[in-house]
């Protein structure tokens, strides 16, 4: 039987009176069976048709129930802007309840923020293709900004009921909607709250899925400003606590994982890389010519998948990883001249000219005492000889054992 | 990827620039996951426990560790002596000339 709208107000009451979090957001989403049911019943539903309803339950959720027929009416109609304005105003309305209540709530508000993430994104699409414009989805993370205030300001629940327990899976969609109106840096205050706050358990003892999100976001975010160490750090985390059925999202964070890790002189293994084709089908040119120090093949890699990389914001790391290659082509000088401590520098050139890199003798010498300065070879230039002095042990450190890997990136 | 795959990474220019149209075309094709506005995904559940997760195969090793720490997944240790290809047969050539030329000038 269709559900009519009394029904629908008497059950969000049951689910209030129960703290049934799951049943409320199932009332709550316009994708339930029920949504269509409503829409159907009521011809054109108004603010101001439905408005004697006000009052028929507990204060706001009359009002919610009232934007919830308003929200999948715009929905049914295709009117995605309406719809997220609508859904807008019901979220706030919710915070009302919110803010007075317990954790219990947290899966109805996890809902709703996702609900206006997604309108959000329909309604920024619709307006791109009639050519108008449209900033919901920056709304839409303010609002979801508002949400994780709303969660950490809980001073009264006890603590295994606090609405502390929704701060990260906010935290992950705000970030989520910053990202995908590339406004990252708005992201930095939020997190800045969050690791100064030490009333907030620890990120270990949230879902596995909370945890995930937030360091893969986390990680991106330092990538982006370079902080190399922390967004390893945070990528390898995310990576080892996903589902492995979550495939895609594995793929998402080895994407930047991968070539983080390179820089530290760790290749991934083929298993891995078996494991994720798309991701061979990047790097594995790249991981190749590093194996063999073939700067010929690492520059062709980088030309051929220059626009791509760039894209995925992956150009820059993967040109400094470029010297590790060089480091590679160096060492197989070293071999080839049997490992000898006094090897000249005409043989580096030479090298070098091999691969494709045609430059003055000077310049060779330039890149081998760049090489000894990074530590990447142990040794000396003599330049009054022209010759390279190495080290009689450990001439090339293995790349795993520098101590600050990403030093001198 | 494997030492047989890096064996043959020093190809004539020519093949190299005849693969280039077909290697673009398969790349393009395949990034879906990755396309710029390509989002991380809401999982399926809200927790799982370790034996769902890739620190299963660690068997108590660091995440990340690498080969030599017990992480399968990752290498450290891949510096190799023993390649033979193309280049390798250069470098010989040109420094045998080298020590020649070398010789030569010294007396």
């Amino acid at each position: 039987m269709p559900m009519d709208f009394s029904t629908y107000l008497t059950q969000i009451n049951d689910a209030l009176n129960a703290q049934n979090g799951p049943g409320l957001a199932y009332l709550l989403r316009p994708t339930s069976p029920h949504g269509k049911d409503l829409v159907k019943g009521f011809r054109s539903p108004t603010a101001a048709t439905l408005a004697h309803f006000k009052g028929s339950i507990l204060s706001p959720w009359d009002e919610i129930a009232i934007q919830y027929v308003l929200i999948c009416t715009h929905i049914a109609r295709l009117r995605p802007g309406e719809a997220f304005k609508e859904q807008s105003q019901l979220v706030s309305l919710f915070f009302r309840y919110f803010i007075d209540n317990r954790g219990w709530t947290l899966p109805a508000l996890f809902s709703i923020l996702r609900d206006l993430r997604d309108l959000a994104h329909d309604a920024d699409w619709h307006a791109k293709v009639h050519s108008e414009q449209s900033e919901c989805m920056v709304e839409a993370a303010r609002i979801v900004a508002k949400a994780f205030s709303n969660c950490m300001t809980d001073r009264n629940s006890p603590p295994e009921e606090s609405r502390k327990w929704g701060v990260y899976y906010v935290v992950g969609l705000a970030m989520k909607s910053y990202f995908k109106v590339k406004r990252i840096s708005l992201t930095k205050n939020i997190i800045k709250v969050l690791e100064n706050n030490a009333d907030i358990p620890p990120l270990e003892n949230y879902p596995r899925s909370h945890q995930v999100t937030y360091r893969y976001y986390l990680g991106m975010l330092s990538f982006l400003n370079e902080e190399y160490i922390k967004a390893e750090q945070e990528l390898t985390l995310a990576f080892y606590h996903c589902h492995i059925a979550a495939h895609e999202n594995q793929t998402r964070i080895l994407a930047y994982l991968i070539p983080l890790r390179i820089l530290r002189g760790h290749l991934p293994s083929d298993e891995l890389l078996y494991r994720f084709p798309i991701l061979a089908d990047v790097f594995a040119p790249f991981i190749s010519a590093l194996r063999t120090g073939d700067l010929l093949g690492f520059d062709r890699a980088l030309e051929y998948r220059q626009a791509r990389l760039v894209e995925l914001n992956l150009l820059l790391t993967l040109e400094r990883a470029r010297e590790l290659c060089l480091r590679g082509l160096f060492r197989r000088v070293w071999v080839a001249s049997a490992k000898g401590t006094r090897i000249p520098l005409s043989m580096f050139h030479c090298a070098l000219r091999i691969s494709g890199m045609t430059v003055e003798i000077e310049e060779a010498e330039c890149l081998v005492a760049n090489m000894v300065y990074k530590g990447f070879m142990r040794g000396y230039i003599s330049h009054e000889k022209q010759m390279v002095v190495l080290a009689s042990t450990n001439a090339f450190p293995r790349l795993a054992d520098r101590p600050s890997p990403f030093a001198f990136m | 990827m494997s030492s047989t795959a890096s064996a043959s990474t020093s190809k004539p220019a020519a093949a190299k620039v005849a693969e280039k149209p077909k290697e673009k075309e398969a790349h393009q094709a395949q990034l879906g996951v990755l396309e710029e506005d390509d989002e991380f995904e809401e999982f399926p559940s809200a927790d799982w426990d370790d034996g769902q997760t890739d620190l299963a195969h660690l068997g108590g090793a660091a995440p990340g560790s690498a080969k030599s720490g017990g992480d399968k997944l990752w290498e450290d240790n891949w510096d190799d002596d023993d390649i033979e290809d193309d280049f390798s047969v250069q470098l010989r050539n040109e420094l045998a000339k080298m020590n020649k030329g070398g010789d030569a000038m010294e007396h």
